[in-house]
């Protein structure tokens, strides 16, 4: 009985194998924010909507832009570009919103514009250069997509209050 | 495991539930000691707690509780005659037995709480016997030590009539000392039998129509209890009948939970227990439709207007009406869900003042009416506390001793008063007292004393303000730190608690004929009623509830003093501070002409809030703003109305602090912020006079010369206006002579201060009118300083140093 479920485990396992090395792919959604594209795991979006109007929320820091309202929930908008200390542009056509949700957690970001969802082998993310020390927490780590780069941002760390 | 577990927190539950009650009836019945359904009712508690706990093993809260029944019911029965001293007794024997229970809900168990009732039982024993229970302790307290907890109940009776005995143990034999235990053991057989005998016969004639058959359940059981003793009673041993008699009753106790838990359901009205969590979610939801609603009227009113006159509207708006007063009247119904009667909180009020005015030697009587208005219940556990520091405060500050109070001839006893009553969307809370009431100027005195507020403060405060110091943390009046009160902790206490819940205190005294406070409080948190304001492009919601009302005020009725600015309302002196600068509102355009000021009024405190306009009143449901932005100072939460856009609502009470801190942080950063930026040396500081005198000017520019600051010149208003406008110059102050061509310095005055960025600019009136009505006139265009002509060239660059924060010396 025992050696038998032993076996039938083997045998999934083994079947499993070869299926984990090929399926071993993280799904991101890449967006651009000034010069550099960023991505974020497919499966802590939200959804992803068009510029609306926001309330200004006093005594924040000034890349929280406010609050919006998605449905009936109270939302925080954070402006990416201001956050990574880039200077503030105008919204434009391509201008999103990307909401992003972390267990009970869940924030809005502005964005430059969409790229597309991609999928990249773990194998193709190197960890953070040691020279990034500072923002280390809220990068993953570096993915390559034939000759592009992305910059692969942690949930969790985005949605951390830092002030 | 998990059945007892929920046993235990049923038992839990409605034991608290029934000492609430329990408090009250005890102080009531020493008033009134024979009433008998007064002394059922308590008996009762008592019975069905001991029932109860020895079903679950909590052996001490058994045995004392076993002995307060005992008390309990000879005094049911007329055995015993309730004064003061037993009455002191038994309130001990009940706190400790809530100590026990607080402890059980706790640790889970009876053990090591810390709380010793050998102490009381030899008394609630001596009463029982009809002894003084105080003379008792001596000598009992000496025997018990000796027991072990978990003894019999029966023991000590038994233990104390072997005393009287004299029975020498030590020199019997075993076989005496069996037949003494058999011989002690049929003798107190007999008794327990007479007693039970009498207690049924006593139980049967008590006349009590409507509560008959509660009665007999609960007589039954309990007679039951002590039947199957005999039969353990033959075997010898002698640690034997200890255990035994522990054990047996309890087959039969466990019956009398059931009897007991029955008692009170059929006396209330059929309810059941709800989670709160699952009545929250239900209010969540219920704000959702709230939403919906809203934003429902919304686009009717705008589908209105687009095709008035059309048929369809005539039915939309049957189901929009509808719609709206289902929702509102669902509301309502969930929120009368959480509502509990006040009475909860006031039942523990009439304890607290007998032992006080026992402890304090005077002779307060407390009436309390209104006990059953209903409010939520977070509010209800949260004003529990500062109405305790509120009477304690009363008994022990208000009402005199009964010398005092015949000596001023009144009545020896004082009354406190407690009232609960519905006022609006608020419950009102007053708590009145006949006692000696406040003498505004000695509250002066004492808090100038202790630095609490300085003496120029003192003498620009009108009577109730002065009444609003015992708010202050630190103040008290009493000579001498007491047990109950004097540590000038409580009342600053009550004033953070009732701010915390929107609530407004109101204090009115008169020297030597009593005080009345009266607490205003919203009647739910989560679905508030609010008004919203708009400043510039910005809409803020503040809790209607802290609103006291809103005014409409030019800019020339607003007056700046010490750079604070105040407004004149009726007899009031009203500081006023623009929501703008709280919240840090970039001026997109221009103020109007006048300003809406919204009076907010939290606890004892009121200040004037200026906003740009009114939009009106609504219903909103709080929304909490995430992790993310939590705790942002002066923001409660936010909203979403009925256009869909989000509306932050006002933290009053963080608004009240950060408006105290707007003025200084202002002035202090503009001051900062001068001096690093580039102002090195005293020629950086820019001055503008403004004379058509050139003589005027001359004599300006001499006096400041020592300080080698730049001076600007202006002829006439509108000069001196185009020049400021310009930002030609960083302008750190202006001369303004008054009477001058084209526009006079009040008016010039005037329009400086309608930039909100010379809001603090230094304005210096430097004229030969002399009069007050000049002087005041000046205060209210805005002027910072004014100084009459002639002037000695020192006390202008004083004034001018002063003001522009010159901090270096002066060179010549």
């Amino acid at each position: 009985m025992n050696n038998k479920m032993q076996e039938i485990l083997e045998k999934q396992q083994e079947q499993k194998n070869p299926d984990t090395e090929t399926d071993d792919v993280v799904q991101l959604v890449g967006f651009i924010v000034g010069n550099e594209e960023f991505a974020v795991p497919i499966l802590s979006i939200q959804e992803i909507i068009k510029p609306i109007e926001y309330s200004r929320v006093p005594s924040t820091p000034n890349y929280v832009l406010g609050a919006f309202n998605m449905r009936g929930n109270v939302i925080p908008l954070i402006n990416l570009r201001l956050k990574f200390g880039l200077p503030g542009r105008k919204d434009d056509e391509e201008t999103r919103y990307i909401v992003i949700r972390d267990r009970e957690e869940v924030c809005g970001f502005v964005i430059d514009r969409l790229t597309e969802a991609v999928r990249i082998k773990e194998s193709d993310i190197d960890p953070t250069p040691e020279t990034f020390n500072e923002d280390v927490n809220l990068i993953y780590g570096i993915g390559k997509k034939s000759d592009r780069l992305l910059t692969i941002l942690r949930p969790a760390e985005l949605l951390k209050r830092t002030f | 495991m998990d059945e007892m577990q929920e046993i235990m927190e049923d038992f839990l539950i409605e034991a608290f539930e029934m000492i609430e009650q329990l408090d009250q009836d005890l102080v009531e019945l020493e008033s009134r000691p024979d009433d008998l359904d007064l002394l059922n009712r308590i008996f009762r508690v008592a019975h069905t707690i001991k029932g109860s706990s020895s079903f679950l093993n909590f052996d001490i809260l058994t045995r004392l509780t076993h002995h307060m029944e005992d008390v309990l019911n000879k005094a049911r029965h007329g055995e015993l005659a309730l004064d003061s001293k037993i009455m002191d007794t038994v309130l001990e024997s009940i706190d400790m037995m809530k100590g026990l229970l607080s402890h059980i809900r706790d640790s889970g168990s009876d053990v090591d709480s810390g709380i010793e009732i050998e102490v009381v039982i030899p008394k609630l024993d001596a009463i029982s016997k009809g002894e003084d229970p105080v003379k008792a302790v001596a000598p009992a307290a000496e025997e018990t030590p000796k027991k072990a907890p978990k003894e019999s109940e029966k023991e000590t009776p038994k233990e104390s009539e072997s005393q009287d005995d004299d029975v020498d143990y030590s020199n019997m034999s075993p076989d005496e000392i069996e037949n003494e235990i058999e011989r002690l053991l049929s003798q107190r057989q007999e008794e327990d039998k007479k007693k039970r005998e009498e207690k049924i016969a006593a139980g049967e004639s008590v006349p009590q129509p409507p509560k008959v058959d509660i009665q007999e359940e609960e007589t039954k059981p309990e007679a039951k209890a002590p039947t199957p003793k005999p039969t353990p009673a033959p075997e010898p041993p002698k640690p034997k009948p200890a255990p035994a008699a522990a054990k047996k009753p309890e087959p039969a106790k466990k019956a009398e939970p059931a009897a007991a838990a029955k008692a009170p359901t059929t006396a209330i009205e059929q309810t059941i227990r709800v989670d709160v969590k699952r009545l929250d979610h239900l209010m969540n939801l219920i704000g959702e439709l709230v939403l919906g609603k809203n934003r429902l009227l919304k686009i009717y009113d705008d589908v209105e207007e687009r095709y008035e006159g059309e048929k369809f509207l005539e039915e939309l708006n049957q189901v929009v009406s509808a719609v709206s007063i289902v929702t509102t009247d669902l509301q309502i119904a969930v929120m009368k869900t959480r509502m509990l009667p006040v009475g909860k909180v006031f039942n523990k009020f009439p304890r607290m003042v007998r032992d006080l005015s026992r402890e304090l030697k005077k002779n307060i009587e407390l009436i309390i009416t209104g006990e059953e208005t209903e409010l939520d219940k977070s509010i209800v556990e949260e004003i529990g506390d500062p109405l305790v520091h509120i009477i304690r405060n009363s008994c022990d500050h208000g009402v005199e001793t009964p010398e005092v109070r015949s000596e001023a001839g009144k009545p020896e006893g004082g009354v406190i008063e407690l009232k609960a009553y519905n006022e609006g969307n608020h419950i009102v809370i007053e708590i009145k007292d006949d006692g000696k009431g406040m003498d505004p100027d000695v509250l002066k005195e004492k808090c100038i004393e202790k630095g609490v507020i300085s003496e120029r403060e003192a003498d620009s405060m009108s009577d109730k303000e002065a009444f609003t110091l015992i708010f202050r943390p630190g103040f008290s009046t009493a000579a001498q730190v007491t047990n109950v009160s004097g540590r000038g902790v409580g009342m600053d206490v009550v004033k953070t608690n009732i701010e915390k819940l929107n609530g407004i205190i109101d204090i009115d005294s008169e020297y030597g004929v009593g005080t009345t406070m009266k607490l205003k409080i919203p009647l739910t948190l989560a679905i508030i009623q609010a008004l919203l304001v708009g400043v510039q492009e910005e809409y803020y919601a503040i809790p209607l509830a802290s609103v006291l009302e809103t005014v409409r005020v030019g800019h020339d009725e607003i007056y700046t003093v010490e750079g604070k600015s105040v407004l004149r309302l009726r007899d009031e002196v009203l500081s006023l501070v623009r929501l703008a600068d709280i919240f840090k509102v970039d001026t997109v355009f221009e103020s109007a002409e006048e300003a809406y000021v919204v009076v907010i009024g939290l606890a004892e405190n009121k200040l004037g809030v200026i906003v740009d306009f009114l939009i009106g009143q609504e219903e909103i449901v709080i929304k909490s703003l995430g992790n993310y932005l939590k705790g942002i100072e002066g923001i409660a939460g936010a909203t979403i109305r009925g256009d869909g856009k989000v509306t932050l609502i006002v933290d009053v009470a963080a608004m009240m602090q950060l408006a105290k801190e707007v003025k200084v942080n202002v002035s202090q950063s503009m001051a900062e912020d001068k001096v690093k930026k580039d102002k090195n040396s005293p020629s950086d500081y820019v001055v503008l006079a403004v004379d058509d005198s050139n003589t005027d000017r001359a004599i300006m520019k001499k006096s400041l010369k020592p300080l080698g600051i730049t001076i600007v010149e202006a002829t006439n208003g509108l000069e001196a206006l185009d020049i400021i406008k310009s930002g030609d110059y960083s302008l750190d102050g202006v001369l303004i002579d008054i009477e001058m061509p084209k526009m006079d310095g009040y008016t010039l005055a005037g329009e400086i201060r309608k930039y909100n960025k010379f809001k603090n600019l230094p304005l210096i009136a430097v004229t030969s009118r002399t009069s007050k009505s000049d002087r005041m006139r000046g205060v209210e265009v805005g002027m910072t300083e004014y100084i009459t002509k002639p002037y000695s060239p020192e006390y202008l660059m004083n004034v001018v140093k002063r003001n522009i924060n010159l901090k270096m010396e002066v060179t010549s």
